[in-house]
């Protein structure tokens, strides 16, 4: 029996400092001991390479710091080679089946512009990753996106497309067409009239490879569910914990929203809600320098822009607290103040610190 | 930024897709995009993809601009009725016990049905600007790469041809210009240079605008002098000053690598002028945007 880690969701909108975060939270984990895997659903090339990873399909040590070196593990699948990935992990074992999907021009096509693919291959490393792994705490950071809970239902509405009625219709069709192409005719079944609509907006080649190809996919349908339960149980399991990101920009408040509202539906609720570049106070140095005029014009001006921007970003902070304390009301805050670096690894070492008095919070475990 | 020489920028297409990384203010350009167009040529259109709220925020309540939300299915019925000859039909066939769960799961034509939308619309009204609020980096990538996969998976009938009017019509250079949205920070950074030689060497469509938003606002390098005096003269201001110079750094660092990696993007594949957008202390409104593009003579 594979132990079950603890695993944190992370989502919000773009751009709110999510996968820093989420990387933020995983090296503050991992400098308790506890052995822990960052899955990067969408990665940043900058970040994993600042962090010794390579975007692949392979679980691969992060190198961030001396404290988590052994402890903190990265995934971070390439998004534009999902569609190999996928055929080949469900075909694993099965060389010749393999070969004739990748062969198939459909697969190629459709399941490289398929919008969520990246999401359950992702899904299906990180289930294979968790069984071989032994992971106390697994950290996930999802698209930046509001379809980002919907890779929760992805592999369950591709399971039943696989085992449905649909695949055994579409084969004796892609049969029916290629022998005759006369079109239906007057007293023809309602069927019958669906399939030669279909047989015309297609056409009888393209339709018999995605027969093929769904005759290939119903081989490994139960492996494919297989990997669709587990993705499941990790996603809505008793041991997953959703911690919400947002940042004081008017369509991050309105995706967090969103995201909460989703969630209930699953009968979840967020864990906590990190919220990035919302200041709590101005730090004691630019106190010191505002305190003290120095006489030099530009220096002065330089102090009373950054003191602004502090200012600024306060008041949107407060703002947003208030905001969500009313909206998820009961649901933690964590706030987290504006860093400025030109080094994204130490963005993440300094937010890590910052976090680890939230631990309890943000990953109850 | 502003006092800088202006070379004159290319004129935008009728169409004009606005692309980037997520929450870089993609809407809030667009909406700005088409607010200047509205008040320079009297009709503009924003179409958004998805539930319309944000770009609903972004023009604000007193807009010319007509504001048009793609949905996914609408948009689904409408371009299997144009194959099909018929709405009823249509509807028909997309209800179908197995023709719904592989449209579900198959997005891909849900994605080309609503760019077939987009160039519907920009057809059946000529002279009018109409702003594309795209998804962002990977997906508005995927989106504009498949009419031309779908063209050549298909070969032949109506769907190769659908994809074939939306590379003649839509996804073509003489008609949309890509206006891709960025920040200065070099992860935002990187990504916008894989999508602007993506959007060259796979779409086939070089980005015409390259804004980048949220730009710090310059400092006057004599703060560093000063502040670098200060620090020398120890104590309490001196220790506080070695913050500040962190801080003061870090942002010319950052400026200086944002221009630094798009001026290479530009003098390369790209042939477009950075435009660098100040930082607002707030969410800016559409008309500001637009205040500032005209400026630019970017609109």
């Amino acid at each position: 029996m594979t132990k079950v880690p603890v695993t944190i969701v992370c989502a919000g909108g773009g751009g709110v400092g999510k996968t820093t975060s989420s990387a933020a939270l995983a090296v503050a984990l991992a400098r308790t001991g506890a052995r822990t895997l960052i899955v990067t659903v969408d990665p940043a090339r900058r970040l994993a390479h600042a962090m010794g990873v390579e975007i692949t399909e392979v679980v691969q040590p992060a190198h961030v710091e001396p404290a988590v070196e052994g402890k903190l593990f990265a995934l971070m699948p390439e998004p534009r080679r999902s569609t190999p990935t996928f055929a080949r992990v469900l075909f694993e074992g099965r060389p010749d089946d393999l070969a004739r999907v990748m062969r198939n021009p459909v697969y190629a096509t459709m399941a490289d512009a398929a919008a969520g693919m990246h999401e359950i291959v992702s899904l299906i490393l990180v289930a294979k990753a968790v069984e071989e792994g032994d992971y106390d705490y697994l950290v996930i950071d999802t698209a930046p996106s509001r379809n980002a809970l919907d890779f929760v239902s992805y592999p369950g509405r591709l399971a039943v497309l696989f085992e449905g009625r649909a695949v055994t219709w579409l084969g004796s069709m892609a049969r029916n067409v290629a022998e005759d192409d006369r079109g239906p005719g007057l007293f023809a079944s309602v069927e019958k009239r669906v399939e030669s609509m279909f047989a015309r907006i297609l056409n009888p080649r393209v339709l018999k490879d995605l027969a093929q190809l769904f005759a290939d996919l119903a081989l490994v349908k139960d492996r494919f569910a297989r990997f669709a339960r587990m993705s499941e149980r990790m996603l809505l399991g008793e041991r997953t914990r959703y911690v919400l990101v947002a940042a004081p920009t008017g369509s991050a408040q309105a995706d967090v929203s969103f995201l909460a509202r989703k969630l209930s539906k699953l009968n979840h609720r967020p864990a906590a809600l990190v919220l990035n570049r919302s200041d709590q106070a101005e730090p004691g140095w630019l106190g010191t320098l505002g305190h003290a005029a120095s006489g030099e014009e530009a220096l002065d001006a330089a102090v009373a822009q950054v003191r602004l921007e502090y200012a600024t970003r306060k008041r949107a902070g407060d703002k947003l607290a208030a905001l969500f304390a009313r909206e998820l009301a009961g649901v933690p805050q964590v706030r987290m103040p504006t860093l400025e670096s030109p080094d994204p690894v130490e963005i993440v070492r300094a937010l890590a610190t910052l976090m680890e008095p939230h631990l309890s919070v943000l990953a109850r475990p | 930024m502003s006092s800088a020489p202006k070379e004159k920028l290319p004129p935008l297409g009728p169409v004009v897709l606005v692309t980037g990384k997520g929450g870089v203010g993609k809407t809030t350009l667009a909406a700005g995009l088409a607010e200047c167009a509205a008040a320079r040529e009297g009709r503009a259109v924003l179409i958004e993809f998805g539930d319309g709220e944000s770009g609903k925020r972004a023009l604000g309540a007193r807009t010319k601009v007509v504001h048009r939300v793609v949905d996914p299915r609408d948009a689904m019925e409408r371009a299997v009725a144009n194959v099909l000859g018929s709405t009823l039909v249509a509807r028909l066939f997309i209800g179908n016990f197995a023709v719904k769960p592989m449209l579900r799961a198959a997005p891909a034509l849900r994605e080309l049905a609503m760019l077939e939308c987009v160039r519907i619309y920009a057809d059946e009204h000529p002279g009018v600007r109409v702003v594309v609020d795209m998804p962002a980096t990977g997906h508005g990538l995927a989106w504009l790469r498949l009419p031309a996969q779908m063209r050549d998976m298909f070969g032949s009938g109506p769907l190769h041809d659908l994809s074939e009017r939306l590379i003649e019509r839509l996804v073509a250079p003489s008609r949309c210009s890509v206006v891709v949205v960025t920040l200065p920070e070099r992860l935002v950074l990187s990504e916008t240079v894989e999508l602007c030689r993506a959007l060259e060497v796979e779409v086939g469509l070089p980005a015409s605008r390259l804004i980048v938003n949220r730009f710090p606002q310059p400092l006057p390098e004599a703060a560093w002098d000063a502040a670098r005096a200060l620090e020398a003269r120890g104590g309490a201001s001196g220790a506080a000053a070695t913050e500040l110079l962190r801080v003061l750094d870090a942002r010319k660092t950052v400026q200086r690598e944002a221009l630094e990696v798009l001026a290479g993007e530009a003098s390369g594949p790209l042939s477009t002028r950075t435009l660098v957008y100040g930082e607002q202390p707030d969410d800016p409104a559409a008309g500001d945007v637009a205040r500032w593009l005209a400026e630019e003579g970017a609109a």
